[in-house]
């Protein structure tokens, strides 16, 4: 087994490691700001993943320039790394609504705590 | 040419963002601009749907990047179908919404119509794309302008509704992000033709699993089974018109990205099966808890779920005629629970636990609010003269070519219970006497509202008394739906394209 196995076995270990613990919390953890750290946790792991599929060993960025024609084969794909972007901002916005709701309910309950918050049926 | 698919994404996204410097110019404009681009956008949406009928599918390819390297846009029977319904639907709530609660102020109602505009272009994003993760990021529009509408109101447990959704919807868009991780590093490519026309090269086992994460990425916007406990919640709580916008359009975009998944990119006959029961039990988990609600909207959200169900089932036959009966379903559904939202949240107004109990006696007091909602309950369980009537024939009729009797007997079974639950609303509303104490203050609805509840009575009529005015369309989504090689030739460079 060579090292590029090594890195990417590591890389996919890591990033279903990371997933399984914020799903762990989420499903757990009774405090509101609990519940987003774990979402947030997942959001990390998956664009781990995602950016873990693009490795190359010895890669370099996939950008043509005059004199980089012959590293054509060691240009990394350029997708996921536009992909990790997107959904690194798509993360950010759902983390933001999630706080601005957990304000709200704090106003509202005077509490954090997910058990004393149910209105609703859960 | 009116105008190209991708307007129907541009203009409400470029909308949203200038209605705070209407506002500011302007304080009406930031009722009156949506209403505009809405109807502009259907305009345009109907108009490139006829053109799309009479000629050939358009294939809009975004910044000159051809498929399957760049993003497309495909407007088809099937897509500008459901398209032209859904920006419909957008101008009525729209129009529903115009004056709602005068007591609004200028900043709720801005923001108000900013989120509908994102969520209506987030819906037609996920409906005419065609790409994978170009239908995420829609995915997520729609869910975050979602979770606003549904904390709109301060005052009730909005936010807890809200925020149970965005629990579930951040789930499953990371689950949908991880099928499509999967599926580009199976096949490097992220394009739905060029995926559908390789997927037989994907390992079995990966394909099983993505196709999985899918199924729970984009249930929560399409409403199935263990995936909508947001649901009944999030209508109950969101102001009644956005209730109609989550049944009308959302609801239809999540269905339609399942199926387009279902049958386009995993085109294999057993997931057909998954649908049927993944639908039945939908289906009757919605319906038997529909019957012991208190709450109108919270009654009319199971409803809607056990319609959703009912398309499933229906799709999952996977033949012409099963398409056909789902997408009348789609349709009918799409026009039929707006219908009773608007007008249930004309009958429990300014109420803010809205129980059926509180519309005891309210036909005398609201007689044509009261006769549109009876029109409603019976289109939606499929009585003779109605819209419903048609599309439930269509599936029974489906069903019995396949020699399905056990779904036809469940189908039969769920309508007397959907008949028992929006009877025993009738009858409050028409044969119980209007007791002050308990029914709620009867008003004067707005004029907008009622040319809203209008319209839509006179659609259902019209299906109703003429199904051949719709069903031709239908016909031919249903085509375009099972026509697998078809799509893929025609994205991959053979449709008629435009080059932006």
């Amino acid at each position: 087994m060579d090292t590029t196995e090594l890195i990417r076995i590591g890389v996919y270990g890591t990033s279903i490691l990371l997933i399984l613990i914020g799903l762990y919390a989420v499903l757990t953890k009774r405090s509101l700001i609990k519940i987003i750290i774990g979402l947030s946790i997942i959001d990390g792991g998956i664009h781990l993943l995602l950016i873990g599929i693009g490795y190359i060993k010895d890669g370099t960025a996939p950008i043509f320039s005059p004199g980089s024609e012959n590293a054509v084969a060691r240009m990394v794909d350029p997708v996921p790394q536009a992909l990790v972007l997107t959904a690194i901002v798509i993360g950010f916005g759902v983390t933001a609504v999630a706080l601005s709701l957990v304000i709200r309910l704090y106003r509202h309950h005077n509490t954090l705590k997910i058990d004393e918050i149910k209105n609703l049926k859960w | 040419m009116v105008g190209s698919p991708v307007l129907l994404i541009a203009i409400p996204l470029l909308a949203a963002f200038l209605i705070p410097l209407f506002g500011m110019v302007w304080k009406e404009s930031v009722r009156i601009v949506p209403g505009l681009v809405l109807a502009y956008l259907t305009y345009l949406s109907a108009s490139l749907y006829i053109e799309v009928i009479n000629t050939d599918t358009i294939v809009e390819i975004i910044a000159g990047w051809r498929p399957p390297w760049g993003i497309n846009l495909v407007f088809s029977p099937l897509t500008g179908f459901l398209t032209t319904i859904m920006t419909f639907m957008g101008f009525i709530v729209w129009l529903y919404s115009y004056r709602f609660k005068r007591n609004v102020e200028f900043e709720a109602a801005k923001k108000y119509f900013i989120f509908l505009m994102l969520l209506v272009a987030g819906s037609v994003g996920i409906v005419i794309t065609g790409d994978i993760f170009n239908q995420f990021v829609f995915i997520e529009i729609v869910g975050i302008s979602a979770y606003a509408l549904t904390a709109f109101y301060t005052g009730r447990d909005s936010a807890e509704a809200a925020f149970k959704y965005l629990i579930m919807g951040s789930l499953s868009a990371s689950a949908l992000l991880i099928a499509i991780i999967i599926i580009y590093s199976q096949l490097g490519t992220l394009n739905m033709a060029e995926i559908a026309a390789n997927i037989d090269n994907m390992n079995p086992y990966y394909r099983i699993i993505a196709m999985i994460f899918f199924i729970i990425g984009i249930g929560v916007e399409a409403e199935i089974f263990p995936l909508n406990g947001w649901a009944p919640d999030a209508y109950t709580e969101a102001p009644g018109p956005v209730g109609g916008a989550f049944s009308g359009i959302v609801a239809k975009a999540g269905i339609y990205a399942m199926v387009r998944m279902m049958f386009t990119l995993f085109d294999i006959a057993g997931p057909m099966k998954i649908l049927i029961v993944i639908g039945l039990i939908t289906l009757i988990v919605a319906e038997t808890s529909a019957l012991r609600q208190e709450k109108l909207k919270r009654m009319l959200a199971y409803s809607s779920i056990g319609q959703m169900g009912l398309v499933l089932v229906a799709f999952g036959m996977g033949t012409k005629a099963g398409v056909f009966a789902a997408l009348f379903l789609m349709l009918n559904h799409a026009i039929t629970k707006p219908m009773l939202f608007l007008s249930g949240s004309f009958l429990t107004f300014n109420t803010t636990e809205k129980y059926i109990k509180q519309i005891t006696g309210m036909a005398k007091k609201m007689p044509v609010v009261s006769i549109i909602f009876v029109l409603g309950a019976l289109a939606i369980t499929g009585f003779p003269p109605f819209s419903g009537f048609w599309s439930k024939m269509a599936f029974l009729s489906a069903a019995a070519d396949e020699n399905l009797l056990f779904i036809m007997a469940t189908i039969l079974i769920i309508s007397i219970f959907e008949v028992v639950y929006y009877f025993r609303v009738i009858n409050r509303l028409f044969f119980f006497e209007y007791d002050d104490k308990i029914s709620v203050e009867p008003h004067k609805p707005g004029f907008n509202g009622m040319i809203a509840l209008f319209v839509l009575a006179f659609i259902v009529l019209m299906i109703g008394f003429y199904p051949s005015s719709v069903t031709g369309f239908i016909d031919l989504a249903a085509d375009d739906l099972l026509n697998t090689h078809q799509y893929i030739d025609k994205v991959l460079q053979l449709g008629q394209t435009i080059i932006q």
